[in-house]
Parts: C-alpha cells; structure tokens; sequence
C-alpha cells in the first residue's frame, strides 16, 4: 500500500515548525547553564522535554514530505572545505 | 601650605566625581570591575526568561499558522495538541516572570523601566571586547571536526 504523501505546503511549514522546535531545544539546554534562578532553570528543563517530545513526532510525520531522502547518522563530508 | 592644601582638595573633589559618575552612569567598558557585576543575575535571569517567553509566544504562531496550511489528519491532529502544549507553556513563563518581578503586564511604568534599563545594560554589553579575536579553535580537534 502507498503511503499518504503530505501536500507541498504542509511539508514547507512543517520544515519550518522543526527547525524552529529544533532551536528551542538547543537554546533551553543551553541556557540551563547560564541561569541562577532554579525555578526559571526547571521550567526550562520542562521545554527540554517537552520540545524533544514534539520534535520526534513532527520528524515521524516529515518523513512522509514528497521532497524525503535517505540521510546518514552523521555529516559525512564537510559542508565548506 | 595653602598650595599643598589646595591640590589635596582638588584629588578629593576629583575622586568624589569619579565615584558619582561610576554610581550614575554604569557606563563602564571593563567587564572585570565589580561595578559591573552589580545585579548580574537578576538582569541575566530577566533576559533569558524574555527570551524564553519570545520563544514560546513565536511558537504558539507558527504552529497556528502550520495548523491552517494543513489538511492531513494526522498533523493536524499533532499540531493541534503542540498548540494547546505551547499555548500552557506560554502561560507558566508568564506567570513565572509576574512572580519574580521580571514583567509587570498590568503597571506599564514599570515594564518600561526595566524595558529601558534592559536595553542600556544590553548596549553596555554590546559595546564590550569580551572574546578574543580569533575564535577558530578548529585547530583544537584531532582531525576535521565534520569527518566520520
């Protein structure tokens, strides 16, 4: 059975939505380590997993966008250089 | 006598200005003088939580937008439950920051005190040589940092 192939435009946006989630994880990480309030430290740790959360599952719906292609683990050549 | 009297009067006067503008304008690019190290952590607490909050309200929208530009069910249905999620976390950082003092929604006299004492610390800040020049430490690796 063919799988359900997501429109042009909902994969755009959906570029957009994981790159975005992607950020916040980094930046609240990130910022745990700079903060000295613990209370504004934990909320943090609570987007941490809430956005690790979100962006699995928008990554499990990308991967139906008609423009997919296979990836490897990691960065196999360098970009520049 | 009266010279020797008159340049000691004179170094006071002179240091008592320098203490005052010291006080006055915190306009002081060493970033290793106390006087800089002065409310550090509220005003760095403060920035992040804005930040934090920008975040949040930023990805309430675009999930809102990505909302109405889907038809598939299945995201749809994800999205939503993200919006609600976002919309909640939005709120906590809101009420986390009334709480600490860090936004004042409903005195604006006051947010604008901070919305400017923000920014001129933020300048300062900017106006600041803190790294050094050079900052490509790819040298500090073994072999490109991008091969397998």
């Amino acid at each position: 059975m063919d799988i359900q192939r997501l429109a042009p435009h909902e994969s755009v946006d959906l570029h957009e939505i994981i790159n975005f989630k992607t950020l916040c994880v980094a930046k609240s990480k990130l910022m745990q380590g700079l903060v000295f309030d613990q209370d504004l430290k934990a909320l943090m740790q609570k987007d941490v997993q809430q956005s690790i959360q979100d962006l699995t599952e928008l990554q499990a719906i990308y991967e139906r966008a008609p423009f997919e292609a296979p990836f490897p683990e990691s960065r196999p050549t360098p970009i520049l250089n | 006598m009266n010279a020797h009297l008159l340049k000691l009067l004179s170094q006071k006067v002179a240091l008592h200005q320098f203490s005052i503008e010291r006080k006055v304008s915190h306009l002081n690019h060493d970033y290793l003088d106390p006087i800089n190290a002065l409310n550090v952590p509220e005003m760095a607490d403060m920035t992040f939580a804005m930040d934090f909050l920008m975040r949040a309200k930023e990805g309430v929208r675009n999930t809102a937008i990505a909302l109405t530009e889907s038809a598939s069910p299945d995201l749809r249905a994800l999205l939503r439950k993200q919006l609600m999620q976002g919309i909640a976390m939005h709120q906590e950082i809101t009420e986390l920051m009334i709480k600490k003092k860090w936004f004042h929604p409903y005195e604006l006299r006051e947010q604008y005190k901070l919305d400017q004492l923000s920014a001129n610390n933020t300048i300062m800040i900017g106006n600041m040589k803190l790294f050094p020049g050079e900052t490509n430490r790819k040298g500090m690796f073994d072999r490109t940092p991008d091969s397998l």
